[in-house]
């Protein structure tokens, strides 16, 4: 079947290219996030918040953009991950 | 131009192990004509006007600043607050749509003339043939074993980039943090931690996007080229090889015209100068940038054999097959027509902004008080934004009840350009007017000096119903 020797070829995919669709999707879903969620809540109140009151602005948009990225590539990382296919079936004598 | 007799896709340059696939490095060729011309005058302007812009002062301030730090956004006279989001919505929605149009009638535009990672990796490549020199040099150097000269010439080539890199790094930040003080700052190396990492961040990404990955960006990771070729239809303008009148291909004398091939000579010069290596002639494929290097170069081959020009030629599917090319399709006009529709609104938002927002908060304690002359109290926090570029004084009022009285700060409130100011309010009102449990008030904000800086906020006031 073509889908299994797609499946094949996806998996047969080097090591750098699996972390590239992980890291790069997520970086470009950060930018949008970041810049979505900086514009209702203002990084400095946000600090004074959580009890960081001597965080900049910048950093507050910094931290604020890791933390997307993060979360966005554990996102793309599962998707990866249970994309692979599921192990055989013990039981081989069953028929379809 | 020397027609050197290299086969293009001979295993020349050495294979190295790159993100997606083996990759063979591509060493474009240089090419000059009208195309290339006109690539290189979108490369000055755009590098200009992105390492020039950030330098200009206007009224005081950073013509083009996204402050950052500041929260507020200038450009030129405007200045434009978080508030102000819809505005930017609107403008990258009409970015897409005049990239949606552009691609349906004239291809990837786009790509081969105005994107960063077109222009950086042409400058990049412009470094590279100052250092290293010509196509063939290059291959030569890569080809040859390590030894001090090539040390010396790859090390003063990424000395290049990587100067140029951190310059364009230090320009990015610079539209989000006054450059001046920036460059003040990194002058006196007290460069505050944050902006040195995204200086090193983009600068870094500049130098692998343009130094390293250069088409690999485009083939691999770019979401428009993916589906770019969606906005395509058979009268889009693309680059394409006559197939008709060149082939069969094949060497020849020059001046000479043998009947038994057509007129592509064979040269493989349009794959050498191909900067995503290419072979056009192998028909329209999503590698192609649509930079039009190999029109260039073509014609340019056509003109010394004293052959017809266009070759390769920036044509349509339709023409191609002999058919009427249309301008005015259906796609072209919804798309000018929402183009067009946006821009109005644009242009309309931004003359009647009202430089100014009122958010009206209930105290929460309480939902009325009655005073002791008996009349019913609600009180309000009215968070005044003053969003113009100066100060302002405000007045208030309010409207909604027959009678009704408003006590507190209620006259000439200042409010520092671009801060908020909590303003705190009673309302007072006759339980005799009061004709619902909660009534619909209006509170009227307005600048003593600009009478474009008002507006009207509604709220609601509470109290018991005497009937």
């Amino acid at each position: 079947m073509s889908n299994d020797t797609q499946t094949q070829n996806e998996h047969n995919l080097p090591i750098v290219q699996r972390i590239v669709s992980v890291l790069w999707p997520s970086f470009l879903v950060a930018s949008l996030a970041t810049v979505l969620f900086f514009v209702v809540f203002d990084p400095q109140e946000l600090g004074m918040l959580a009890g960081l009151p001597e965080l900049t602005r910048t950093g507050g948009y910094t931290i604020g953009f890791f933390f997307f990225w993060i979360m966005g590539a554990m996102g793309c990382a599962l998707t990866c991950y249970f994309r692979k296919p599921c192990p055989p079936r013990i039981r081989t004598d069953q028929t379809d | 131009m020397s027609t050197d007799k290299q086969p293009a896709s001979a295993n020349e340059a050495p294979v190295e192990e790159e993100l997606y696939k083996k990759r063979q490095k591509i060493y474009p060729r240089e090419v000059h004509g009208v195309f290339a011309l006109l690539r290189n005058l979108a490369m000055v302007a755009l590098l200009g006007l992105f390492y020039g812009l950030c330098w200009i002062q206007w009224d005081g301030h950073q013509a083009v600043l996204f402050d950052l730090p500041a929260r507020k956004f200038y450009i030129f006279g405007w200045t434009f607050w978080p508030q102000d989001f819809f505005f930017l919505t609107l403008l990258l929605i009409i970015s897409a749509l005049s990239l949606f149009f552009f691609t349906a009638l004239a291809g990837r535009l786009w790509c081969g003339y105005a994107c960063p990672q077109t222009v950086w990796t042409e400058i990049f490549l412009w470094f590279e043939r100052k250092i290293e020199g010509s196509r063939q040099q290059q291959i030569k150097l890569d080809q040859a074993p390590m030894n001090a000269r090539k040390l010396g010439i790859k090390a003063s080539k990424h000395a290049v980039w990587l100067t140029f890199s951190l310059w364009t790094g230090f320009t990015f930040v610079g539209y989000f943090t006054p450059i001046k003080e920036l460059w003040d700052s990194l002058l006196a190396f007290s460069l505050g931690p944050w902006e040195t990492f995204w200086v090193l961040f983009y600068g870094f990404a500049t130098y692998g996007n343009a130094g390293w990955m250069r088409e690999q960006v485009c083939i691999y990771m770019c979401p428009y080229a993916r589906f770019q070729s969606a906005m395509f239809d058979k009268n889009t303008l693309i680059i394409s090889y006559d197939e008709k009148r060149g082939e069969p291909r094949g060497s020849r004398r020059r001046g000479t015209r043998p009947e038994d091939k057509g007129d592509c000579i064979d040269c493989g010069l349009c794959v050498q100068v191909c900067p995503t290596g290419i072979d056009i002639r192998e028909g329209l494929q999503y590698q192609c940038i649509g930079c039009a290097a190999c029109i260039d170069v073509c014609d340019d081959v056509m003109e010394k054999m004293g052959y017809e020009k266009g070759l390769v030629k920036y044509t349509t599917e339709n023409a191609l097959n002999g058919k009427h090319v249309r301008l005015m399709r259906p796609r072209v006009i919804l798309y000018s027509l929402l183009l067009l529709l946006l821009t109005a609104g644009l242009i309309y938002g931004i003359a009647t902004r009202v430089p100014l927002e009122v958010n009206i908060i209930r105290d929460r304690n309480a939902l009325f008080n009655t005073t002791n002359d008996g009349l019913v109290e609600n009180v309000y926090t009215l968070k005044v934004i003053n969003m113009d570029s100066e100060p302002r004084t405000f007045d208030v009022s309010v409207t909604g009840i027959e009678g009704m009285k408003l006590l507190g700060e209620t006259e000439a409130i200042r409010v520092e350009t671009g801060a908020v100011k909590d303003v705190l309010v009673r309302v007072h009102a006759d339980p005799a007017n009061l004709k619902t449990r909660s009534s619909e008030i209006e509170f009227h904000v307005e600048a003593r000096d600009n009478p474009e800086a008002q507006t009207s906020e509604n709220g609601r006031f509470l109290g018991p119903v005497l009937k």
